[in-house]
């Protein structure tokens, strides 16, 4: 079992069904992504990244084929085994940030914590993560809709880490930030990924691909490279 | 404990603080319908039903009437009815230690000054009268000639202490005899269960009775007043026995059979009237399902984060529940102040007595309707919870 991957897509397709008629979003993709990897998702618009990314993160479930972490068949699994897995197992990062607007910066990082532990926290581990990833400790307290974009996304690098996961999925982090903002996000990432965390990250923009080691080329939800 | 769901459902219900009071209006409505409706009905149950067990202790035996229609054999037929001394002293042995009453009565025409007027007279023993009769002015009798008169005959001759009344029919040619009046009697009012309306009568002693209308030894009621109300059929059948050994000579009657029935047409009153104010509630339940329902199409977007970094699905469910509670426990919390105001105003000015308001049959509604309200709250919110909690997360996060 050690050679195992972390991650494995196992012959993956997904299809919406829409009235116009089905679009197949993944056609048999067979990926495996290894611990420690750092891997970019690139393609066009509408081939299929995001929908990949969704099948990784647990939050869909394909239409057919399997999807592996760390040795277990998600679909075997129940709907709490899956919740909890999302909880402890992956963190996300999205491009619209998506933050939990009624909570200031300070609890929607603390929030996974108390969904872990089922308790406040009262450890310091959500102000220590906040800082680490650069966030000022000013605006703690500051609501989602009070803060910059770069600012929410710090957050919500935060809130992907503090329940120490193994896996950070990042669908397009950089894509709502200024060129600048953005590579201080990828800095911090990169940081991440040193310290060991399997990184799996959508982009556009080549430069921000750079950071990753390995590239998954996807068309018309085929991967076409990788 | 400090739990973040519910803290995230104040948050949400303070944000969306107007609608969310609007909602709550359904079930202050809703609260104050049931709780006064119920307390208008209970007090009004209290109230008949205490005045008719005022008597509900006392066993009325009067003769036969049979015995007054002209008989076929020798003259025991055509007598005066009336209970002898005989059969009272049987009455008093089955009776044991509850005090027996004979009562001689009869109606009667009356002057005062230059008015006349027609009510009942009644004789008592002297000591009886101290004993039952409560008056609420003056004294009872200790004279031959005192007599104490009822509330209503009081009032529409302006009778006073010491005002004097001849008794029997005007008649120039006669010297009527005259009573003084000692002592003035309350309200009875339907109390009248126990034989003896005193609202309209003239009370005297025994003695004075028998010497002007006669039946000295022969009585034409006798009250058993019971110290234990549960005894009620026995003592009666203990009478029955002993009086009525070879014929029915006596009647033997109680208040309880009118009792039950009276309380148990207004029970259903009451839960008529409860019904009625339940339908305001079911109009409650459907505002709070209104604003349940446009709480979780609002958050779709945050429910989809919640659930996509690990909520449980039970944990959205309660988050809404919660929500849905706090709604209730703020119209159950007004409702509850306001039913209390209105409960009373509407006791007052519909059966205007509130004697009975805060006894805790009648006061248990507040706190019942509130509890009404809060569970209808959160039962309105169960299906808006199940709906938040069964999103597909992904459906959920490309909302706007
Ligand atoms: N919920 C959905 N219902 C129907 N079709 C969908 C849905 N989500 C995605 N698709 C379709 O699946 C295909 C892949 O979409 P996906 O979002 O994965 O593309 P993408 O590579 O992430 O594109 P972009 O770079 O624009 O984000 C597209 O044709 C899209 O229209
Ligand atoms: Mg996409």
């Amino acid at each position: 079992m050690s050679d195992f991957p972390l991650i494995r897509l196992a012959d993956v397709t997904k299809v919406y069904h829409l009235e116009s008629g089905d679009v197949i979003a993944l056609n048999h993709v067979s990926v495996d992504i290894l611990e420690n990897e750092f891997v970019a998702i690139m393609g066009p618009s509408g081939s299929g990244k995001s929908t990949m990314m969704n099948q990784l993160g647990i939050l869909d479930v394909p239409t057919s084929g399997n999807l592996f972490i760390s040795g277990k068949n998600v679909a075997a699994m129940t709907n709490l085994e899956r919740t909890h897995m999302r909880r402890d197992t992956i963190g996300y990062i999205f491009q619209n940030f998506y933050l939990i607007p009624l909570l200031t910066a300070y609890e929607n990082v603390e929030y996974p914590l108390i969904l872990k532990y089922k308790q406040r926290d009262n450890s310091g581990k959500a102000a220590a993560i906040l800082k680490s990833v650069g966030f000022d400790q000013a605006l703690s307290a500051h609501r989602p809709s009070q803060l910059s974009g770069g600012q929410q996304q710090r957050v919500a690098i935060a809130r992907a880490l503090v329940n120490d996961p193994r896996i950070l999925l990042c669908d397009e982090p950089t894509g709502n930030l200024d060129r600048k903002t953005g590579f201080t996000i990828m800095d911090t990432l990169a940081g991440l990924h040193s310290e060991g965390k399997t990184v799996i990250l959508v982009t556009h923009d080549p430069k921000v691909a750079e950071y990753a080691h390995r590239t998954i080329q996807l068309e018309d939800g085929r991967v076409v490279a990788s | 404990m400090k739990d973040i769901f519910f803290d995230l459902s104040v948050r949400s219900v303070r944000l969306n603080f107007l609608r969310s009071l609007l909602a709550s209006i359904g079930i202050v409505i809703g609260v104050v319908a049931i709780a006064s409706m119920g307390m208008l009905g209970t007090n009004m149950q209290l109230i008949v039903k205490n005045q008719l067990t005022a008597g509900i202790n006392t066993i009325v035996i009067t003769p036969d009437v049979v015995r007054s229609e002209p008989g076929s054999f020798g003259t025991q037929g055509t007598t005066a009815t009336g209970i002898t001394e005989s059969q009272l002293k049987d009455i008093r042995d089955a009776a044991g230690t509850n005090e027996v009453i004979p009562i001689d009565r009869t109606s009667t025409q009356f002057s005062i000054g230059s008015s006349d007027g027609r009510g009942s007279i009644m004789g008592f023993d002297q000591n009886d009268m101290k004993n039952i009769m409560n008056v609420s002015e003056g004294s009872t009798p200790r004279g031959e000639s005192d007599a104490i008169v009822g509330a209503m005959i009081a009032s529409r001759f302006d009778l006073k202490i010491g005002t004097r009344i001849k008794i029997g029919e005007p008649n120039i040619s006669v010297t009527r005899p005259v009573v003084r009046v000692v002592g003035i009697l309350p309200t009875i009012g339907m109390s009248s269960s126990n034989g003896i309306n005193t609202d309209n009568a003239i009370i005297v002693s025994d003695t004075w009775y028998s010497a002007q209308f006669g039946g000295a030894n022969v009585y034409d009621q006798v009250n058993v007043n019971l110290k234990d109300v549960s005894t009620l059929s026995a003592v009666e059948t203990a009478i029955d026995n002993k009086v009525n050994r070879n014929k029915e000579v006596i009647r033997i009657s109680d208040a309880s059979s009118r009792v039950t029935s009276v309380s148990s047409t207004l029970s259903s009153l009451t839960t008529f009237i409860l019904a009625i104010g339940s339908i305001s509630l079911l109009v409650a339940a459907t505002s709070i399902f209104n604003v349940m329902m446009m709480s979780v199409s609002e958050r779709v977007q945050e429910i989809g984060i919640l659930l996509s970094i690990g909520t449980e699905t039970g944990e959205v469910r309660r988050m809404f529940l919660y929500e849905a509670f706090i709604l209730g426990i703020i119209g159950a919390i007004i409702g509850g102040i306001m039913s209390i105001v209105i409960g009373y105003s509407v006791v007052s000015a519909m059966i205007g007595n509130t004697a009975y308001f805060f006894l805790p049959e009648s006061i248990i509604y507040v706190p019942a309707g509130m509890l009404i309200g809060i569970v209808v709250c959160v039962a309105s919110g169960v299906y808006p919870a199940w709906k938040a909690s069964n999103m597909d997360p992904i459906e959920a996060l490309r909302a706007e």
